[in-house]
C-alpha cells in the first residue's frame, strides 16, 4: 500500500493537481486562528483622519491585506461595536491616538455638523480570507440603473465616473460601479455597495444631479467642477444655518442649513453681467437687488436666495447656498436639513449626470441574512457530502474508491475557490447556484470514472483503455454543457454572469485537473 | 413482478416511448391552459414581472394570514400576499410580496411593519425589480436558452459525429424543462431569476446522462445492447441518485427560499429526466441501432 501511495503521489496528475491546491490555499490564504482589531471598509475623504496620512483602502486590495484598527487611545478595537463604543467616548478637539495594524496616528477629534465626534470612518469585521463575499452573503446594496432614451459610449462612461464620485463624497470606496448591457442592446449601470447603505444614498443615485443657479432666466452658474472650484463641507463653513436655525410649525419643525462655496472666475463674471444692470429695493431696512438668486435641483425649485445690493455688478467668487428640511421632531427636521444639505453638496461637487436614469432593479440585503445565509449554505453542504457518501459507499463497498473521491471534490471547491480568490471574484448567489452544479456534475464524474474502470465488461481491457473511455464520457458531457452555458454571459444584463462564470471555471478545473487526477488514483489503487 | 417489468423494458421500447411522450403532451396542455388563464406561461415571481418583496427574517408574533389580512386594510388598493419561511419545519421569517414599485410606497410598507414588530435594519431586506427589467428579464433567458440548444446540439454533433445524437440530447433538454415546467406551474410557486438558473442548471445533469448512454451504446462494442444498456442505467442510476440525495438534503435545510427553489426544480427535473432518459432515449437508441443493423445487414 506504501509503495502505491508514492505511485500516487509521483504521478503528473496528481502532482499538478497537488500543486495548484498549494497556491490556490495560498492565494486563498484562510486565518484559520483569528484576525486582531476592525477593517478599514472606507473614509470620508477629508476627514481628519485623512489628512493625518490614513488613506482610503484601494478596492483592489486584498481583503486580508487591508488596514485594520487595533485601538483608539489605548483601547481595544476587536469587534465593530469595541469601536463605535470607543469612538461614542470621544470629546470633540481632543487628540486621538489610533493604531492600527501598519503603524499609529494621532490627530484631532474633529466635530461632525450635527455637533457629534464622527471619525469619518467606517469599519468591519476584518476579513477571515481572502474570498470576497458578494451582496447576498454580506448584505448591502445593489442598483441596477437604466438611462432613459437611448445614451452614447462616452455618455454611460461619464455617468459611471460621476457616480463613483458621488459614491465617493459619501465616503464609500468599496464598491462596484460598472456599466453592463443584455442580448436586445440595452445599457444599463449596476451599482453594489457593501453592506448597510443610507438611503439617502440609493436616492442619490438614480438623480441626474442638474443644477443650475439662476437669476430671472439667466443661468449664473451650474454644478459641476467648470462653475464651481470648491464646497465646503467642514463645521466652521457648513451645517444649520446659525441665522435662521430652526423653526416650529403647525405640523413640526423646520430648519435651513447653509454652506459656502467658491465660484471659477468665469462664473463669478457671469454673475456680475447678470446682475449688473438689475434694479435695487428696500425691504425691511435692507438693500436687495430686484431678481432673487433661484437654485433649481433637477429642474426643481430647492431654494430662492435674496441677494444683497452690495453684489450689483460684482463679480464675487464665495457664495452661501442654502436650503432647507422638515420633521416631526426638531432631531427630525436637523437630520432632513443635513441630509438635503449633503445631497445638494454632493451634486455641486460632482455634477450633472449626462442622462436621466431610472431604477430598474433595487435590492437590499440585510447583512444578518446574509450571514446567516452563509452559515446555512455550508451547514447544508457539509449534510449533503455525508449523504451523497452514504449512496456511493453503499453502492461500491470500497472505502479505498470514496476516500479519494471525496478528497478530489473538496479539492475542486479549493481550487475554485483559489480561482475566485485571485480573480477577484465576488462570491454571490448565482456563483452558489454554479458551485453546486460543479459539484453535482463532479460527482456524476467520479461515478463515470469508477465505473469505465470497474465494470465486469471492462475486465478485458487494458487500464489505459478503461480510463479512456471514462474521460471520452467526461470530455463530452463538458463541451456539451460548456455550450449550453455560454450564452448566459450576456443575458439580463449580466445577472446570471456569475452562475455561468462559476459553472466554466469549476468544469474546466473539474474535468481538465481534477478528474483526471482521480482516474489515475483509482488506477494505481486498484490495479493488480 | 421485476422481471415482467424487466421483460417489457427489453422488448416493448417502442410501445414504451409512449409514456414521455404523453408527459410532454401533458405538459405543452398545461402551460397552454396556464398561459390561456393567466396570459404568462409561467407564475412569475416579483423579480420577473416586476414589484417588490419585503423579507423578514425574525419570527414574529402573528400569522402570515392575519398579516396579509391587516396589511391589505391598510394599503387596499395594492395586491399583496405574505409568505411565511421555514427551514427544517421551523418558522424563519415572512416574505411580503407586492406589485409596489415606487420608493416612497415601498418605504411606507416597510415602516408599516418596522413600527409593529419593532424591526431594526438588520432584520429586513428589501427586493424591488422595474417591470420592463422583469419582462425583458424573462425574454432574453429565453433567447439565451435558443442559442444554449443550438451550441449544445453543435457540439453533441462536433463529439460524436452522429446526428441522432444531438437530436436526442436537444430533445431530452427540452422534454426535461417543459415537463418540470408543467410541474412546477402545478406547485403554485412563483418563479425567481435563480429558478431559471435551475432550468438552465437541469441541462447540466441531463447532459451527464445522455452522453453515458450515447457513449455506451454508440461508440462501444463489448457486450450484448442490453447489456451496454443496464451497465449505463447502473451509472445512471448512481448519478440520479446522488444528486437526488443531495437535492432532498438541501430542501429539507437550506434557509434561503430561492436556494430551496432551485433545490425544488432540480428534484422535478431530475425524476423526469430519469424517465426521458432511459425510457424516450434509450428507445431511440435502440431504434436507430435497429435500423442501422437492419440496413447493413441487407
Amino acid at each position: 500500500m506504501g509503495n502505491k501511495i508514492t505511485k500516487i503521489f509521483l504521478n503528473w496528475r496528481v502532482l499538478l493537481l497537488v500543486t495548484l491546491l498549494f497556491f490556490s490555499i495560498l492565494a486563498i490564504r484562510p486565518n484559520i486562528f483569528g484576525t486582531e482589531g476592525v477593517e478599514i471598509s472606507s473614509m470620508l475623504v477629508n476627514s481628519s483622519v485623512v489628512e493625518a496620512g490614513l488613506s482610503n483602502p484601494a478596492s483592489k486590495i486584498l481583503p486580508t491585506a487591508r488596514e485594520r484598527i487595533l485601538s483608539v487611545n489605548g483601547e481595544e478595537t476587536n469587534t465593530v461595536e469595541d469601536y463605535y463604543a470607543v469612538v461614542s467616548q470621544l470629546q470633540a478637539n481632543r487628540t486621538i491616538r489610533l493604531e492600527t495594524n501598519e503603524r499609529a496616528y494621532t490627530f484631532l477629534a474633529p466635530q461632525s455638523s450635527d455637533g457629534e465626534v464622527d471619525l469619518g470612518i467606517k469599519v468591519r469585521e476584518a476579513s477571515f480570507s481572502n474570498l470576497r463575499m458578494g451582496l447576498d452573503l454580506e448584505g448591502g446594496t445593489r442598483v441596477l440603473l437604466q438611462p432613459v432614451g437611448g445614451i452614447s459610449e462616452e455618455d454611460l462612461e461619464t455617468t459611471v465616473d460621476s457616480l463613483k464620485e458621488r459614491l465617493n463624497v459619501y465616503g464609500l470606496r468599496d464598491i462596484v460601479v460598472r456599466s453592463a448591457s443584455d442580448l436586445s442592446g440595452n445599457d444599463f449601470i449596476l451599482i453594489e455597495i457593501a453592506g448597510v447603505t443610507e438611503d439617502e444614498i440609493q436616492e442619490l443615485l438614480a438623480k441626474q444631479g442638474k443644477f443650475e443657479a439662476k437669476v430671472g432666466n439667466q443661468t449664473v452658474f451650474f454644478g459641476g467642477k467648470k462653475d464651481i472650484t470648491y464646497v465646503c463641507r467642514s463645521a466652521d463653513c457648513s451645517g444649520i444655518d446659525p441665522n435662521f436655525g430652526c423653526q416650529q410649525f403647525d405640523a413640526g419643525y423646520h430648519c435651513r442649513f447653509a454652506f459656502q462655496i467658491s465660484l471659477s472666475p468665469e462664473a463669478a463674471q457671469h454673475h456680475a453681467l447678470i446682475t449688473k444692470n438689475l434694479k435695487t429695493i428696500s425691504e425691511q431696512g435692507g438693500c436687495y437687488l430686484a431678481e432673487d438668486l433661484a437654485l433649481y435641483l433637477d429642474d426643481v425649485e430647492v431654494d430662492r436666495l435674496r441677494i444683497g445690493c452690495e453684489l450689483k455688478g460684482s463679480s464675487t467668487t464665495d457664495i452661501q447656498i442654502s436650503g432647507s428640511g422638515a420633521g416631526v421632531t426638531q432631531a427630525d427636521a436637523v437630520n432632513d436639513a443635513l441630509k438635503n444639505m449633503k445631497k445638494l453638496q454632493t451634486v455641486l461637487l460632482t455634477g450633472s449626470l449626462p442622462v436621466k436614469l431610472e431604477v430598474a432593479k433595487l435590492d437590499t440585503i440585510s447583512p444578518n441574512l446574509g450571514k446567516e445565509f452563509l452559515h446555512n449554505v455550508m451547514l447544508v453542504g457539509v449534510l449533503a457530502l455525508v449523504a451523497v457518501s452514504g449512496v456511493v459507499l453503499y453502492r461500491y463497498r470500497k472505502v479505498v474508491i470514496i476516500f479519494p473521491m471525496l478528497l478530489v471534490m473538496l479539492s475542486e471547491l479549493v481550487l475554485i475557490l483559489g480561482f475566485a480568490a485571485l480573480a477577484k471574484w465576488n462570491l454571490d448567489l448565482a456563483s452558489i447556484a454554479g458551485l453546486i452544479v460543479v459539484v453535482g456534475t463532479g460527482m456524476n464524474h467520479f461515478i463515470v470514472i469508477t465505473d469505465e474502470t470497474l465494470r465486469k465488461e471492462a475486465e478485458a481491457l487494458d487500464w489505459k483503455t478503461r480510463i479512456k473511455n471514462a474521460l471520452f464520457i467526461i470530455m463530452g458531457a463538458y463541451v456539451i454543457n460548456l455550450g449550453s452555458l455560454i450564452p448566459l454571459f450576456w443575458a439580463g444584463a449580466g445577472l446570471l454572469k456569475g452562475f455561468a462564470l462559476t459553472t466554466i471555471v469549476g468544469m474546466s478545473v473539474g474535468v481538465l485537473i481534477a478528474r483526471p487526477a482521480y482516474a489515475t488514483i483509482v488506477k494505481i489503487l486498484l490495479e493488480e | 413482478m421485476f422481471q415482467k417489468i424487466k421483460h417489457i423494458y427489453e422488448t416493448k421500447y417502442k410501445l414504451l416511448m409512449i409514456i414521455p411522450l404523453l408527459l410532454l403532451v401533458l405538459a405543452l396542455m398545461q402551460i397552454g391552459f396556464q398561459y390561456a388563464t393567466t396570459g404568462d406561461f409561467v407564475n412569475k415571481g416579483v423579480s420577473l414581472k416586476g414589484g417588490s418583496t419585503i423579507t423578514v427574517t425574525k419570527e414574529l408574533s402573528i400569522s402570515s394570514s392575519d398579516l396579509e389580512k391587516s396589511l391589505q386594510q391598510q394599503f387596499p388598493n395594492v395586491g399583496m400576499t405574505v409568505r411565511t419561511l421555514s427551514a427544517a419545519g421551523q418558522t424563519t421569517g415572512i416574505a411580503v410580496d407586492s406589485a409596489l414599485q415606487d420608493s416612497t410606497e415601498i418605504d411606507a410598507l416597510v415602516d408599516t411593519l418596522a413600527d409593529n414588530f419593532e424591526l431594526q435594519k438588520a432584520d429586513y431586506s428589501v427586493e424591488v425589480v422595474g417591470s420592463s427589467l422583469g419582462e425583458n428579464f424573462f425574454r432574453q433567458m429565453l433567447i439565451a436558452l435558443v442559442f444554449s440548444f443550438l451550441l449544445m446540439g453543435v457540439m453533441v454533433i462536433l463529439y460524436f459525429r452522429v446526428f441522432i445524437t444531438s437530436l436526442m440530447v436537444i430533445l431530452a433538454a427540452f422534454c426535461d424543462i417543459v415537463i418540470t415546467l408543467a410541474i412546477f406551474n402545478l406547485t403554485g410557486m412563483q418563479l425567481h431569476p435563480a429558478g431559471i438558473a435551475a432550468f438552465l442548471m437541469l441541462i447540466g445533469y441531463s447532459v451527464d446522462g445522455e452522453v453515458v448512454i450515447s457513449s455506451r451504446l454508440i461508440k462501444r462494442r463489448d457486450g450484448t445492447e442490453l447489456q451496454r444498456i443496464y451497465g449505463a442505467l447502473k451509472t445512471g442510476w448512481t448519478m440520479t441518485q446522488t444528486t437526488l440525495v443531495a437535492v432532498i438534503v438541501a430542501l429539507i435545510f437550506v434557509q434561503s427560499e430561492v436556494v430551496k427553489q432551485i433545490m425544488l426544480i432540480l428534484l422535478i427535473g431530475l425524476l423526469v429526466d430519469t424517465i426521458v432518459t432511459w425510457v424516450q432515449n434509450v428507445g431511440i437508441l435502440r431504434w436507430h441501432l435497429e435500423k442501422k443493423h437492419k440496413s447493413s445487414g441487407q
